[in-house]
């Protein structure tokens, strides 16, 4: 017999998360974004990169990309419960603890920093750093729930991959990934706005300050169709500026169009049921938006190299 | 008197048992690719290895 009695004492809770769990915790669908621009940025890098470091530094940035979203749910696992969108997640399920997930995320932070740093170069390691510090501290802990601007700055670590990818290649920056850059800042406004039109009363029953629940759905609307006309035209400059070629330029200009016609049918539908279609259909376009803008230049670079080789 | 004693402590339950073994082949998977990717690296960049920018 025991002299101690085990009911007594608070047994550790030992954990029963599978590896799923773990990956969700990486927000697979935001990584795969963050991967394909950062692509983009590695490709359209001038000069040759050994596809061993380019594809070190792609892993790197998508595990820095995995770390950010990991302690962003460490962080939020209170707000998680709250919203159908999020309730699904592992903190709020309860199949991984909060600091489980800080641990996880802080340690592939480490590493994807030190191995950027290490294998490619220290100016990508101290750039991808300070992207995951951005989202996780200045967006995350401070602007979220703070400020309805929380999304318009924190869009600036969502912009950074392309950057830090360029800078990876290259050892330096350049116009070109600031524009990159640029243009996803300009994307973040209206496609979140677009998200939290339509999941607003998630957001203010999770007290997140977002723009529809404190300045109203009308007050987002117009900023949507604000922020889309200047995407459009950041979208389109370096055409005119010389630095992307015509068929970027059109394919931009044709592109915006779409994201434009979604803009204005999200700013004049105001009933109910339009409104709901309105604002999915623009948050489902931007996505494609972003995808094909970027997907463009991608095959263009692509187009250029099999040229160069055939020429 | 029996020799068959009941284990002290804590006990894992079979679910607990089957998500730590497929945690830790994840977790060996994840620093075989790390020693893989240092390897490559090594390999690619030869004595250049040292020198890095910064």
């Amino acid at each position: 017999m025991s002299v101690v009695d085990h009911n007594a004492i608070e047994l550790p809770r030992i954990s029963e998360a599978e590896v799923g769990d773990y990956i969700a915790l990486l927000k697979p669908r935001v990584m795969s974004l963050v991967i394909f621009t950062a692509l983009v940025g590695l490709v359209i890098a001038p000069g040759h990169f050994h596809p061993v470091l380019a594809f070190t530094s792609l892993l790197c940035i998508a595990v820095g990309a995995g770390a950010s979203g990991a302690l962003n749910m460490a962080l939020e696992g209170d707000i998680d419960a709250l919203m159908t969108r999020t309730a699904n997640r592992p903190i709020p399920r309860g199949r991984v603890t909060r600091p489980e997930a800080m641990a996880f995320g802080m340690t592939l932070a480490f590493f994807s920093v030190m191995t950027l740093g290490i294998l490619v170069n220290w100016y990508a390691g101290a750039l991808l750093a300070f992207t995951i510090f951005f989202y996780v501290v200045i967006y995350t802990m401070w602007l979220k729930r703070w400020t309805a601007q929380n999304i318009v700055i924190g869009g600036a670590a969502g912009s950074l991959p392309p950057v830090v990818a360029w800078v990876a290649a290259t050892g330096s920056l350049s116009v070109e990934p600031l524009l990159l850059f640029l243009i996803i800042f300009c994307w973040t406004p209206p496609h979140f706005w677009a998200l939290a039109l339509f999941r607003s009363d998630d957001y203010a029953r999770a007290g997140v300050p977002m723009l529809p629940v404190v300045a109203g759905p009308d007050a987002t609307r117009l900023q949507i169709l604000l922020y889309t006309i200047v995407l459009v035209a950041v979208a389109a400059a370096p055409w005119p500026l010389g630095y992307f070629d015509a068929i970027y330029g059109v394919t931009s200009l044709v592109l915006g169009a779409g994201m434009l016609a979604c803009a204005v049918d999200v700013y004049r539908r105001r009933e109910r049921a339009g409104s709901l279609r309105a604002t999915r259909k623009m948050f489902a376009f931007s996505i494609l938006y972003l995808f094909a803008l970027f997907a463009t230049l991608l095959l263009e670079e692509v187009a250029h190299a099999v040229a160069a080789r055939i020429g | 008197m029996s020799d068959q004693r009941e284990p002290e402590g804590i006990v894992l339950t079979e679910a607990q048992k089957r998500s730590r073994r497929q945690r830790s082949i994840a977790i060996a998977l994840a620093l075989g690719v790390l020693v893989l990717l240092f390897f490559a690296v090594t390999i690619v960049k030869g004595p250049a290895v040292l020198n890095r920018p910064l």
